[in-house]
């Protein structure tokens, strides 16, 4: 059975893909009817220069399209985007997929430096709880995880900018780079504060599965075995408990993952971190139905593709799991 | 075990924090305002630099363009790439039989775009060519659409014609133009070139504009009224209000324009700081929509509504004394204002009576006053995310209620209020205009300018000020059109139209070192004459 599927893997991913259309295209057209019933438009914002009058909403109405009925303005929409046009923005009229891409790198970077920081203060955290159960470092643990839940993203984010930035000078407050330098260390200074807020809500849901998992394999036989054979309980922690307890957070971070690289949308605007995340709220802002169609389908194609990942990883980590 | 792992863990901690302090130690101190780069946190990214396809004029773009006049910070009209502006007296505008008018426009000499290419009348031709092309879709075509042609007799006079009077005729040209020699024959809303990096005949040129984070401006040594002080303008974008002022008090960002009032306590004492004050030509009010609300449809109802509001307490304590009361839609500033219209004392004991007296009493005794079995209840719309608009509307919700009006709050965001108030559907609104340089109430005011053919959001259908505003609107004469305003100014007071609360000062955050900054109250914004600064130690 499994050198069966072994054998086909590219089918088996081809086949998750094509379950993925139908999925694609039922969200793309219950999101295209919600912003569109939404109050206003993209020429609403017009309205507040008095010089602008229903004739001139009427003609920009109808250069953009938006004359048209909602479905023959979805079917358009739809018959460009499967031929990869994804249109031009309603507000600047440059090409959305140029709009995108040029908004892509520093999302991701912020999204790879945050997973990065969560990951590895999730490991050193959880199995800290995991193997304290009980005792005080646990209970820190678990409070602060709980605190790390709790705390708003923008009101952290706005702290740490208060200490780290207004009040020591420490790092800069918000922004990608500083006009004019550019160097590898002032990236990372800007990368520091936004990082820490992001890494800090996910690493405090993801200690939180991982000290559960730990504790649960610790009690596993197969433990209780292997320190029956002397195996030392550094390995036995390394080697057994934590690939076991990984398992169930490999779907979360994945998951996780992939809202991260579609933009972190508080974060990125508290931070005037120049990714997609901004690019979403300038766009919902000004009813930029384009783009703001672009980064929904960017969103469910990401959680589409990072879903299938899961499920391989979960594979390669546990080969009895079929994908 | 356990604790040699928990060991492990610390240690980690620790490096990641050694590391982050190491980067932090090695960051230098943010560098002050200098004569060679002033940085300005802006609260939004623009859309295009073109002006005239942008929703409102932006600041960026008034550094690098320039129009054939400009409102300084009297609000006066001044000549800028016009040798003059043109009136009666001077010759510059003419009224033609047919009813319609000629203005004369007269360009300064030597005047070059920033490519060394002369600027003539040729560009006012096509800019309005191009306005009133349908292939082209500029955010409005108000004024151009009145054009019938525009005569260039040589490069440096326009003639153009209108088919009627139109009064603001001398702001008519206050975006700027648009170049023809690099425009002609192109797709204009596209052009990319041209709107992300304008071409201006302005003190700076467009140097970068990095998506998402800044535009970097440079001055233009050669720059026709002489070379700016300061050398380079980064605007950087900060949506966030108080990331802005973050960046402001930590020295990241030199100028922050138009700050929040709620904001100006926290950064009057920023050293190095200067907050100026400049009083606005906007005003807030609460606009009353009789079509949606009937009973905003009688008179003693919205005085009543207006003698309930203590006006002078919401600036006293709200508005931290910041901004003064306002009693109408013109404000000080303008040549038009007159203060001979009613103003309306705080009095909630005259508000209850006149309520009485239009049959709305408490008859089952909860506060809150009926009428023909109906309750005074209605909703006010405001936008969300404005600090100072939310509390002026629950202190307005409280006084209303004292004289048995209930009144419910609802917030919405930019985009869907502008619907909802364009559509009329909505009780009561708290909010702001910004009127013109040249006050045009008709638009506001005139019984046949409800949406979508204006901004007559009261709905109020009164012949005596219908012709009042028309008759400003429909001459040139300065004197006339003050007797007209002024009269529409009282009668508009004395119907209570709606309830004007305060002037909207405008509060610029500026370095303490900054010298030649006037605020203007006009949509020319704070850079206006950004050639003049100068950060003097």
């Amino acid at each position: 059975m499994r050198s069966g599927l072994a054998s086909r893997p590219a089918l088996a991913i081809l086949r998750r893909l094509a379950t993925a259309v139908p999925l694609l295209l039922i969200v793309s057209g219950v999101v295209f009817a919600l912003i569109h019933a939404a109050p206003g438009g993209p020429t609403a914002v017009f309205l507040a220069n008095p010089g602008v009058r229903p004739e001139d909403i009427e003609r920009l109405q109808r250069a953009l399209g938006l004359d048209q009925p909602v479905w023959v303005q979805y079917a358009r929409w739809l018959g460009a985007y499967v031929r990869g046009d994804w249109g031009y923005s309603l507000t600047d009229n440059r090409a959305v997929l140029d709009r995108v891409l040029e908004r892509t790198p520093a999302t991701l970077e912020l999204a790879a430096a945050s997973i990065g920081i969560a990951f590895v203060a999730t490991f050193a955290l959880a199995t800290c709880a995991a193997l304290t159960r009980g005792r005080w470092p646990d209970l820190v643990v678990r409070a602060a995880s709980a605190a790390g839940l709790a705390i708003p993203a923008f009101w952290f984010g706005l702290v740490l900018q208060l200490v780290f930035a207004a009040s020591l000078g420490w790092l800069p407050s918000s922004g990608r780079v500083t006009p004019g330098d550019g160097s590898v260390i002032d990236r990372v200074q800007h990368l520091v504060l936004p990082a820490m807020v992001l890494a800090t809500i996910h690493a405090a849901a993801w200690t939180r599965y991982l000290r559960a998992s730990m504790v649960a394999a610790f009690d596993h036989p197969f433990v209780v075995a292997a320190r029956a054979r002397g195996i030392p309980e550094r390995r036995i922690v390394l080697r057994y408990v934590v690939r076991a307890a990984l398992l169930p957070l490999v779907t979360v971070v994945l998951l996780d993952a992939a809202l991260l690289v579609s933009g972190a949308v508080v974060t990125e605007s508290v931070f005037a971190w120049p990714g997609l995340g901004t690019l979403f709220t300038e766009a919902l802002a000004r009813r930029d139905y384009a783009v703001l169609m672009a980064m929904v389908m960017l969103a469910s194609g990401s959680i589409v593709v990072m879903n299938l990942v899961a499920d391989l990883v979960y594979q390669w980590l546990d080969p009895r799991v079929t994908p | 075990m356990s604790v040699r792992l928990c060991a492990i863990a610390a240690t980690l901690a620790i490096v990641l924090s050694s590391l982050s302090a190491a980067s932090c130690a090695r960051r230098g101190a943010t560098s002050g305002p200098t004569n060679d780069l002033l940085i300005i946190g802006y609260d939004r990214e623009p859309d295009t630099l073109n002006r005239f396809s942008t929703h409102i004029l932006e600041d960026i773009q008034s550094t690098v363009v320039e129009g054939l006049t400009i409102t300084d910070e009297q609000m006066r009209i001044e000549p800028l790439l016009a040798s003059e502006v043109p009136t009666l007296e001077n010759g510059g505008v003419a009224l033609r039989p047919d009813g319609g008018m000629d203005v004369t426009w007269k360009l300064r000499p030597n005047i070059t775009w920033h490519d060394g290419r002369p600027f003539t009348s040729a560009d006012v031709k096509f800019t309005v060519d191009a306005i009133n092309d349908p292939s082209y879709n500029p955010e409005s075509t108000d004024g151009f659409d009145r054009i019938t042609s525009v005569e260039t007799p040589d490069p440096l006079t326009a003639i153009v014609h209108y088919r009627e009077v139109y009064a603001p005729y001398a702001l008519q040209f206050i975006r700027g133009c648009l170049p023809k020699h690099l425009l002609e024959g192109r797709d204009i809303d596209r052009a990319g070139d041209y709107n992300r990096s304008l071409l201006g005949t302005g003190p700076y040129r467009v140097l970068e504009w990095k998506t998402g984070e800044y535009i970097l401006l440079e001055r233009v040594p050669t720059y026709w009224r002489g070379t700016p002080k300061i050398a380079r303008l980064l605007f950087k974008f900060l949506s966030n209000t108080n990331t802005r002022i973050n960046q402001l008090k930590s020295g990241e960002v030199h100028m922050v324009a138009t700050v929040p009032w709620d904001k100006y306590r926290e950064l009057a004492v920023v050293p190095g700081l200067s907050i100026h004050r400049t009083a606005g030509n906007a005003y807030e009010h609460v606009t009353l929509n009789q079509r949606q609300f009937s009973a905003f449809g009688d008179v003693r109802v919205r005085r009543a509504l207006t003698l309930a509001v203590d006006r002078d307490l919401i600036a006293r304590t709200i508005l931290d004394g910041l901004a003064s009361v306002t009693h109408g839609p013109i404000q000080p500033v303008s040549w038009a204002y007159s203060s001979d219209a009613r103003v309306y004392p705080f009095d909630p004991a005259a508000s209850r009576a006149l309520l009485d007296e239009a049959g709305w009493r408490d008859a089952n005794g909860d506060g809150i006053r009926e009428r023909d079995g109906r309750r005074f209840a209605f909703t006010l719309i405001t936008q969300s995310g404005f600090a100072v608009r939310e509390n002026v509307a629950q202190v307005l919700q409280r006084q209303f209620r004292d004289v048995g009006a209930d009144m419910s709050i609802s917030l919405h965001d930019g985009t869907s209020i502008s619907q909802l108030w364009f559509e009329g559907h909505f009780d009561a609104m708290l909010h702001w205009w910004q009127m013109p340089a040249d006050p045009e109430l008709t638009l506001f005011f005139a019984a046949d300018r409800t949406p979508p053919a204006g901004r007559n959001i009261n709905y109020v259908n009164d012949d005596l000020l219908t012709r009042l505003v028309y008759a400003a609107d429909r001459t040139i004469d300065r004197e006339e059109r003050k007797k007209h305003l002024r009269e529409a100014q009282i009668r508009i007071a004395d119907l209570a139209v709606e309830i004007p609360l305060y002037n909207v000062t405008k509060l610029d955050a500026v370095p303490a070192s900054l010298q030649g900054f006037k605020g203007n109250p006009t949509n020319a914004g704070a850079f206006w004459n950004v050639h003049e600064w100068e950060l003097k130690p």
